[in-house]
């Protein structure tokens, strides 16, 4: 679960990290009033709360909001009010967003800090060696996982442990990496171990703080933070689990989420059922090897009824890119002739205007078979999944 | 001969009142699996579905020789359950639970540094040795008893495998699912090396995927070995796109982007014999002409 960046500042500035006064607001008054709260003299910074990198190089959709990105400095008061209402309740285009882009439906307004220099730094879990990672790079508001494959050598990687502080030769080697002389070493230290600590109870799997200032007083201040946090952890941290933006998802991955299913959208033409990501994987490369790609697939996990079967039909047809229906259900203790009653209840209720194929692994297989040969409807049964994808392929083929 | 588990392993099973752990725990006895105690944190209970049982493992091995845990508990007590079995020195856990958390992975893996056991999983369908031992969730009717080791970090893919090798005729020494999360007790190497040493197995089917690093591991791992046997290879998420695996961004940045190309590659180069279609792995068992 990723977190906006107000949430995540105020998660840090509990933890002990020192970040730059600041507060929300949704209308352009109330920016003004919070603003002159925060202090009298400026400057400020306006910033678009939606969750996505690169925030200061995007730019709005409309035309209304002029042609800065999502990060604006303000010096006068009376400028906040024209700026605000600029950013607020208009699209956002990032690189990380895609071209529909995020409604700003608040800034977070803050005090300009004034810092001698910046850095990246980051913590994640490297799970080849089981390890928490500490990445630091001098080089700032950049995209990180790009910077990792495009220049190796520009990231300093440190594995720290959970249950220690960080160690007065790692420090030092940060400091180094950092050109940063002694003189810094016992904050730098104070400061990595506040975002470690941060990192352990939180259920973390990153941290971000990209960029890093440091202050004349030789202060590290937050200047931006994201957190992502472990999905599989939040019922031990009810208080984060209601920080959760639901604008910030697709309508159908939120409606899939409510059954406990997995959607994910790409840009083909084919809508995928499955019980399991394996299966998502092996059909996306299947279809592939055939010409044909996917629009969306859906994993409906586990155990399969036809309520759940149903449920999963309706939000692929209502995916528009879909002009074919693979479902690939497999399982030893799947009940196949309920999924078939799950394709007829669906079917039924909204119809069947494309190809459909199934394949189905269980018990009560030739049952299912047969359900589905006797409503008549234009749904093939494969052995499978290379016989359906096949047979889809041909279908789509024809139809084309 | 087989794997981590044979007829004659006395299994525990851990969490054995829950609905799954009552239900698979019968369909595992069933099969012959010689499950000899369960633990439970109900009171007052002696036995279930005719196994004796105790408050902790602790206590179940002060009763019973026990080599190996089916563990049923939910996902957040999967870190104190690891604990007691560790302390046990039971050999082996398969750890069947769906949605533990990643830091609770973390510790459990410095446990397992270093102690005598040995985890499969966690969401794993787990560990089936045909006609023998069925420690987890495999559907028992589709197995069959034969000279295939077979590896998987795909749950629902470890079927798809099974089946190719029910098509040759051939059928499965041991069938093993490593687990589909981002850490995971045991490697593919701790199950090569066994694969390699087991007199029975002629050949393994190994399944992987787009995220994580374990193929690599694998790799370098049979590169170095002396005696190899056979070993085909599907690694599925060749058209997954890369913004949809982000998720794994920690690996990405440290250890620098390794596509599904890079993966099949690597497999290669080491000898493997990796296909493109999961249906093809039945053609090249087929042309290895193995007498089971």
């Amino acid at each position: 679960m990723n977190i906006h960046e107000y949430q995540a500042k105020k998660i840090l500035a509990q933890n002990g990290i020192s970040v730059p006064n600041g507060k929300i607001a949704y209308t352009p008054s109330e920016a003004k009033r919070v603003a002159l709260e925060l202090t009298s003299r400026g400057p400020w910074v306006l910033k678009a709360q939606i969750q996505s990198g690169a925030r200061e190089n995007g730019h709005f959709i409309s035309h209304e909001a002029g042609h800065k990105g999502g990060i604006r400095l303000v010096t006068q008061i009376s400028n906040i009010t024209y700026e605000a209402n600029q950013m607020l309740n208009n699209v956002l285009v990032t690189e990380q967003t895609g071209p529909k882009g995020k409604l700003v439906s608040k800034i977070y307004i803050e005090t300009f800090a004034k810092t001698l220099r910046t850095f990246y730094a980051g913590i994640v879990i490297d799970s080849a060696i089981s390890s928490i990672t500490l990445l630091i790079s001098k080089e700032v508001n950049k995209d990180i996982i790009n910077l990792s494959t495009s220049d190796y050598t520009k990231i300093l990687r440190v594995n720290l442990f959970p249950q220690e502080n960080i160690s007065a030769i790692q420090t030092e080697r940060v400091a180094d990496f950092l050109d940063l002389d002694k003189t810094y070493h016992a904050p730098l230290a104070e400061f990595l171990n506040k975002m470690l600590s941060t990192f352990i109870n939180l259920d973390a799997k990153m941290i971000e703080i990209n960029p890093v200032g440091v202050t004349k007083e030789k202060e590290f201040i937050a200047l931006d933070a994201k957190i992502s946090i472990d999905d599989n952890a939040l019922y031990r941290h009810k208080d984060i689990a209601r920080l959760k933006d639901d604008y910030e998802e697709d309508e159908k991955v939120l409606k899939a989420k409510k059954y406990d299913f997995q959607y994910n959208e790409f840009d083909g033409n084919v809508g995928c059922i499955v019980n399991g990501d394996g299966l998502a994987l092996e059909a996306m490369d299947m279809l592939k090897n055939y010409g044909y790609s996917t629009a969306c697939t859906l994993n409906v996990k586990g155990g399969v009824d036809k309520d759940k079967i149903a449920t999963g039909i309706k939000i692929i047809m209502t995916n528009p890119r879909v002009e074919g229906i693979l479902i690939n259900i497999l399982g030893g203790f799947l009940r196949c002739n309920l999924v078939a009653d799950g394709i007829l209840a669906a079917t039924q209720e909204i119809g069947l205007t494309m190809p459909m194929i199934v394949r189905l692994e269980g018990t009560n297989k030739n049952e299912a078979k047969n359900i589905l040969k006797d409503s008549g409807l234009a749904i093939t049964f494969a052995e499978s999944t290379e016989e359906a994808i096949k047979t889809l392929a041909a279908k789509l083929e024809a139809n084309n | 001969m087989s794997i981590l588990a044979n007829k004659n392993t006395r299994v525990l099973v851990q969490g054995i009142t829950g609905t799954q752990a009552s239900f698979h725990s019968k369909k595992s006895l069933d099969y012959g699996t010689k499950i000899v105690a369960g633990t439970t944190l109900h009171k007052n209970l002696d036995k279930h579905i005719g196994i004796p049982v105790y408050s902790s493992v602790a206590d179940a091995v002060k009763e019973h020789e026990i080599d190996a845990s089916i563990m049923f508990v939910p996902a957040p007590m999967v870190k104190n359950a690891m604990k007691e079995a560790i302390e046990a020195e039971l050999k082996l856990v398969v750890t069947i639970a769906n949605g533990v958390p990643v830091h609770d992975m973390l510790e459990i893996k410095s446990m397992l540094k270093g102690s005598k056991t040995m985890m499969i999983g966690p969401n794993t369908p787990g560990l089936i040795t045909p006609e023998e031992a069925r420690l987890g969730i495999f559907p028992e009717n589709i197995h069959q008893k034969g000279c295939i080791g077979v590896i998987s970090r795909s749950s629902t893919l470890t079927y798809e495998a099974v089946l190719e090798t029910n098509r040759t005729g051939l059928g499965q020494s041991t069938v093993i699912g490593l687990g589909d999360d981002m850490i995971v007790g045991t490697d593919y190497r701790g199950i090569i090396k066994r694969f390699m040493e087991d007199t029975e197995t002629k050949a393994l089917v190994l399944i992987g995927k787009t995220d994580s690093l374990y193929e690599q591991t694998a790799a370098e791992y049979y590169s170095g070995l002396k005696n190899k046997k056979p070993i085909i290879a599907f690694i599925a998420g060749e058209a997954m796109p890369f913004s949809h695996i982000m998720g794994y961004a920690g690996d990405i940045i440290t250890r620098g982007r390794i596509t599904v190309q890079d993966k099949k590659k690597m497999l290669q180069n080491v000898g493997m014999t990796v296909v493109d279609n999961i249906t093809q792995i039945h053609e090249v068992l087929n042309e290895l002409d193995l007498v089971p």
